[in-house]
């Protein structure tokens, strides 16, 4: 039988996950020692981990060559996809929040403002949802530079103390919605071999809880 | 520009050799469990008027559909969808025909799909819808006809699960809530997102259904659900269709398909025009559902001609897809037929006869034997006729 395989976000998520894994009890050995490996084993459970960036993750599980995901809700929330979301991790918490520069009101007057964000969809959800037209800019890097540098009116970002803000005179104008990990499970999956994932399923969320 | 001229749309593939024979191999087989089943087949127009696809309960997300306008401006889709056409054609010209109609179809329906996900936007589907007639014994047919469809291509690793839309519409009504609101908890249930489904329950003030919608989601499995069932969802509402549905499991399992089917009342699909049963096939190898089926009694009505109906197609490119792993080579002719000159038509002849007697000839078209032959060994024909005044059968 194919081992059940799960893709994690590799950083800090792989290692939260790595966390849980081990007081579950796996043997996590193949992946504190991974080297430059991307599939991992954890045999005694038949269980191969894949390490993948955050949206790939969600690729993999919703073509189903990855049965299970760990990921960042953010990630959910920016690139959607149909998979099931059956339990949050409780690591991996943030927000995101609406951030302007320090004293400005981001909601005065009737000028369209514009946006930067690496979270171009969430962005456009949470305005369309208040009616309001925003311009939204992509960026990739350090979105906080956009409202300094006069490029945008303000940044929708995930923001974890908020010391990054306030470093470079930014504070945060709204929280839209917390974030934390999530175990992803391709649905076709979930049926054709319910048995063996929900054993695994039940593993982790007792950990969770522990 | 014609920088595109050497490609296909994103979506879209040419089918080649073994794809299209595992192609064509699903369709002759599923066709044939059709015909003899009594289904005949229609073939709906390739585009259709927009308004088709758009009525206000049932309709298609503007977004999915590939549109384009006729000379007189109006708009028009490329069809995303199969049962709306048929839909329109029997409350329409199939008015007055006899009940039920029984139709099948094998056509390609299109959807813009989001770019660089893999998906395509061209797929060629099979189905059967039954309409005029409901009940419980058109489920059970339209149940089993799914399962032996899928059979009937070869496929022994494969689960049809069934379910009900009946649970989540009865329960949520007792919640008296907002329709955005509604959807809401119809997504969360839909994608198992417990976290957030037990967050947003939590608020609500009657526990008993809040309770039973909490966990619809997690009732699926195999006959054990029934029981969970029972004792989850006590409403007397919905008795019916938890009776109903077992009655329909059980009459599977008694035609020796228990081990293909399973339940799973947290199917809660999007803009559906489900209305009753609902169920879905996964096979091995898959990554998505190669099936899709169920009752669709208000549909009817948004053509003018309320009537139940209950119908399924399947994805032929998906379950060609899996199939094709399993085929032999596509096998090269038996016979290369090469003629000197002047011997072109006794050759021709003698493909006439190879014909006749059941083999496979290709009439060479080169001017010398030893291109022939040379042909023939990269091609893997492993027979050569040199046709003169004589019939030389060379073997390679």
């Amino acid at each position: 039988m194919r081992p059940i395989r799960i893709a994690l976000t590799k950083g800090r998520l792989e290692n939260s996950t790595v966390e849980l894994f081990e007081k579950i009890g796996y043997n996590c050995e193949q992946l504190r020692n991974k080297g430059r490996k991307l599939i991992l084993e954890i045999p005694e459970v038949n269980l191969e981990v894949v390490l993948a960036k955050a949206a790939d993750v969600i690729t993999y599980v919703e073509h189903g060559v990855c049965d299970m995901g760990v990921v960042g809700k953010d990630t959910i929330m920016e690139y959607g996809g149909s998979f099931f979301e059956v339990a949050d991790l409780g690591f991996g918490k943030c927000r995101f929040a609406l951030a302007v520069k320090k004293g400005s009101d981001f909601y005065e007057g009737y000028a369209v403002k514009t946006i930067a964000t690496k979270y171009p969809g969430v962005a456009r959800s949470f305005f369309a949802d208040k009616g309001m037209d925003v311009e939204i800019i992509k960026i990739e890097g350090s979105v906080e530079l956009a409202p300094l540098l006069g490029l945008s009116d303000g940044i929708v970002d995930i923001v974890e103390t908020g010391t990054t803000l306030r470093e470079n005179g930014l504070e945060v104008a709204e929280d839209l919605i917390s974030l934390s990990a999530r175990l992803i499970v391709n649905s076709a999956s979930l049926k054709l071999r319910k048995k063996e994932l929900e054993t695994i399923i039940t593993a982790i969320q007792n950990a969770v809880k522990a | 520009m014609l920088k595109n001229k050497l490609i296909t749309p994103e979506g879209t593939r040419d089918l080649l050799f073994e794809d299209c024979m595992a192609r064509r191999q699903v369709e002759t087989r599923i066709k044939e469990l059709f015909q003899n089943r009594g289904f005949s087949e229609v073939i709906t127009p390739g585009i259709e008027f927009y308004d088709v696809f758009s009525s206000e309960h049932h309709g298609i997300p503007p977004e999915k559909m590939y549109k384009l306008t006729d000379h007189k401006g109006r708009i028009l889709a490329v069809k995303p969808d199969l049962t709306m056409p048929i839909a329109r054609m029997a409350a329409t010209r199939l008015k007055g025909q006899t009940r039920p109609l029984q139709l099948y179809y094998d056509q390609n329906v299109y959807a813009v799909s989001p770019t660089l996900t893999g998906r395509s936007d061209e797929t060629a589907q099979m189905g059967i819808e039954i309409i005029g007639v409901g009940g419980r014994r058109t489920d059970l047919e339209v149940l089993v006809l799914a399962i032996e469809a899928l059979q009937s291509c070869g496929l022994t690793d494969f689960r049809l699960e069934i379910g009900h839309i009946g649970f989540f519409n009865t329960l949520i009504r007792r919640l008296n809530l907002s329709d955005e609101d509604a959807e809401e908890i119809r997504e969360l249930i839909q994608t198992k997102n417990f976290p957030s489904l037990n967050d947003r329950l939590d608020r609500m003030a009657d526990r008993e259904t809040a309770d039973a919608l909490k966990q619809l989601p997690a009732l699926f499995g195999g006959a054990e659900v029934f029981e969970q069932a029972a004792e989850i969802l006590h409403f007397s509402e919905l008795s019916a269709d938890i009776e109903s549905l077992r009655a329909i499991y059980e009459a599977l399992a008694q035609l020796g398909l228990g081990d293909k089917i399973s339940v799973d009342l947290g199917i809660v699909n999007r803009n559906d025009y489900y209305t009753g049963i609902v169920f879905r096939g996964y096979v091995e190898g898959l990554g998505t559902t190669a099936l899709v089926g169920g009752r669709y009694d208000t549909l009817l009505s948004d053509y003018g001609s309320p009537e139940p109906a209950i119908g399924f197609g399947i994805d032929v490119d998906a379950v060609a897809k899996v199939l094709r792993n399993s085929l032999p080579p596509l096998p090269a002719p038996d016979v290369l037929v090469f003629a000197e000159e002047g011997y072109e038509v006794k050759a021709l002849l003698e493909i006439r006869k190879l014909t006749a007697h059941g083999f496979t000839s290709e009439f060479s078209v080169f001017d010398s034997f030893d291109e022939s032959r040379r042909y023939a060994v990269k091609k893997g024909i492993r027979t050569v006729y040199l046709v003169n005044e004589d019939l030389v059968e060379v073997r390679l």
